[in-house]
């Protein structure tokens, strides 16, 4: 198969990421265009999976139980189906057709892309670097590993993956090494990347300015109000409506929203997308 | 097609709306070289024959629309340097411009703002239907506040309709439709858009009806230029052909701290009494 989505979650005491990773496949089917709806689920819980209403979304359903949390993404170039993969956080909702962004991707042949740009909900560029200390401080470039572009036979995509898996396996080392400025407490997905692309000196090759992919971002902190904010959800309403389609606040949303409170996705609003699923 | 300028002018007890207009009206007909329409009230044109400016506003406005007084009568303090006063102010009928304009295409601008450029003529053809400024830039550049970006702390952003260009059509009416629903809701609409409903701005009830108008999203381009922008606390230093001097005042100590000499920029004065006090070297050129 030419591209697909790939989604890496594992079960987890305090948060369904299945029914995050269910939802968000279900609004993959919904609004992107054949060829381009793919959804390929990595877990270490496949019988959960033949639990769901419509499990049919997932068009693969891959057994892997050796990782737990976000580490499993450190192997998404081996864990894909696709030959050409996008690896999305689980968290995440489409809205609309983005498959002249894949197509984009896919016609430069395009090796390897992590956008370095997200936006607020109000469409502006995120400024803020209130969760970014370890990025600002060490100098390391601003990477958002949420949609993450790779295509599988690429040597460069190879060697970045092969470099972040040593990272996380040998996080002490690394945070001594290249992040005594700013060591946070774990290196996460978004940190060992940047340090790969920045310790291979690829960063300019694997992230440009691109207009798109436009991907709103809904940590508090970096929505330009003007006080601190403990969720986006205190202060502006969460509107999603029959047609599956999202306000916040004033503010429609037409791009791909990372929404990170997970309580977001209610039984409610998978019933509103499988009920829009099934009519389709 | 045709192009025009649209001027509101309705005078209150403190400020000479009339006089700024026709200030207002004659640069803009100089520099952008198309006629000039004022629309005001009766008692507004009687004291511009009062006041022995009526032969100029004749030569300044191809036409003098009269139409009823608005009964929405806001009042806030304006500043003239570092005097104050509140002062009452009659600009709620905006929305009313597109029954009233005699143009195909129209700019409307408020009374206090000054075209010395052509730069406004550049949107003259273009065929987006609608275009209002969607910022204002400070002339000092440190004295703007975040209520002067967006219209509330979680909500959209604050266009400045001091500049708003429009073709007259279907599309362009269902906007202004929009906009007299929303100045006739506004509590309503403070509500849902969570502003402070003290008094009312055409500033907001605009920038509500754009949000609307552009499916709730905020649309990158297809703007008006910025509207720079000279507050209250400056003063207008003197008047010359191609442009203004202007005493910049420091929002810290308050005083004139420096002076910027504005040559071929377009700039809105909220120092109405400033305009005021130089019109006569501008009427002069009438």
């Amino acid at each position: 198969m030419k591209f697909g989505y790939l989604l890496v979650i594992a079960k987890n005491k305090k948060i369904d990421y299945l029914r995050l990773a269910y939802a968000l496949a279900l609004s993959i089917k919904i609004t992107q265009k054949p060829g381009y709806d793919k959804v390929a689920l990595v877990t270490d819980d496949t019988e959960s999976v033949k639990q769901l209403r419509s499990p049919w979304v997932f068009d693969r359903v891959i057994e892997w139980n050796e990782k737990q949390f976000w580490d499993g993404r450190s192997w998404m170039d081996e864990l894909t189906p696709w030959k050409n993969t996008i690896c999305l956080d689980s968290d995440m909702l489409f809205f609309r057709d983005y498959s002249h962004w894949v197509e984009y991707f896919l016609k430069s042949e395009t090796e390897l892309f992590v956008p370095s740009t997200v936006y607020t909900y109000r469409g502006n560029t995120v400024v803020d670097d209130y969760y970014r200390k370890a990025f600002v401080f060490n100098d390391l470039p601003n990477l958002y590993s949420m949609y993450t572009y790779f295509k599988s036979d690429s040597e460069l995509s190879r060697s970045f993956f092969k470099l972040n898996r040593h990272i996380v396996s040998n996080q002490d080392e690394f945070k001594n090494l290249y992040l005594q400025k700013h060591k946070p407490k774990i290196i996460g997905t978004d940190e060992s990347f940047a340090l790969s692309s920045k310790i291979l000196g690829i960063q300019d090759e694997i992230t440009y300015q691109l207009d798109f992919p436009k991907i709103v971002h809904l940590k508090p902190m970096i929505q330009r109000w003007p006080w601190p904010a403990d969720t986006v959800s205190d202060h502006v309403g969460f509107y999603f409506d029959l047609m599956g389609q999202l306000k916040i606040g004033n503010f429609q949303q037409q791009n791909i929203v990372h929404y990170n409170e997970k309580t977001f996705i209610t039984e409610e609003i998978v019933s509103i997308l499988e009920n829009i699923i099934w009519k389709k | 097609m045709k192009k025009g300028v649209v001027i509101f002018a309705h005078n209150s007890r403190e400020v000479d709306y009339a006089l700024t207009s026709v200030v207002s009206g004659f640069l803009a007909k100089k520099n952008l070289e198309v006629p000039v329409t004022l629309i005001s009230d009766t008692s507004t044109v009687e004291w511009m024959d009062k006041s022995n400016i009526y032969d100029k506003a004749l030569r300044v406005f191809e036409n003098i629309i009269e139409v009823d007084r608005p009964v929405y009568e806001n009042s806030r303090v304006l500043h003239d340097g570092i005097n104050s006063k509140t002062v009452p102010f009659i600009n709620a009928n905006r929305s009313d411009v597109w029954k009233l304009t005699p143009y195909d295409r129209t700019l409307m601008i408020d009374s206090d703002f000054l075209i010395f450029s052509k730069e406004l003529s550049e949107f003259w053809d273009s065929d987006v239907d609608l275009m209002i400024s969607p910022a204002m830039r400070d002339l000092r550049g440190d004295r703007i506040g975040y209520h002067d970006i967006w219209v509330s702390d979680e909500g959209i952003p604050l266009y400045w309709a001091t500049t708003v260009m429009f073709t007259k059509n279907s599309k362009t009416r269902l906007f202004f439709d929009l906009v007299s629903f929303i100045k006739k809701n506004y509590s309503l609409f403070s509500e849902i858009y969570r502003f402070r409903n003290t008094i009312y701005r055409n500033d907001i009830s605009f920038s509500i009806a754009k949000h609307i108008f552009d499916g709730y999203e905020f649309i990158q381009n297809n703007h008006l230029p910025e509207v720079l922008t000279a507050q209250d606390k400056d003063l207008i230093h003197s008047f010359y052909d191609s442009g203004l001097r202007i005493l910049l005042s420091d929002p810290i100590s308050e005083s004139a701290s420096s002076i910027v000499n504005l040559k071929g920029r377009d700039i809105h004065l909220m120092n109405k009494e400033s305009i005021v006090r130089i019109s006569q070297d501008i009427l002069e050129k009438i």
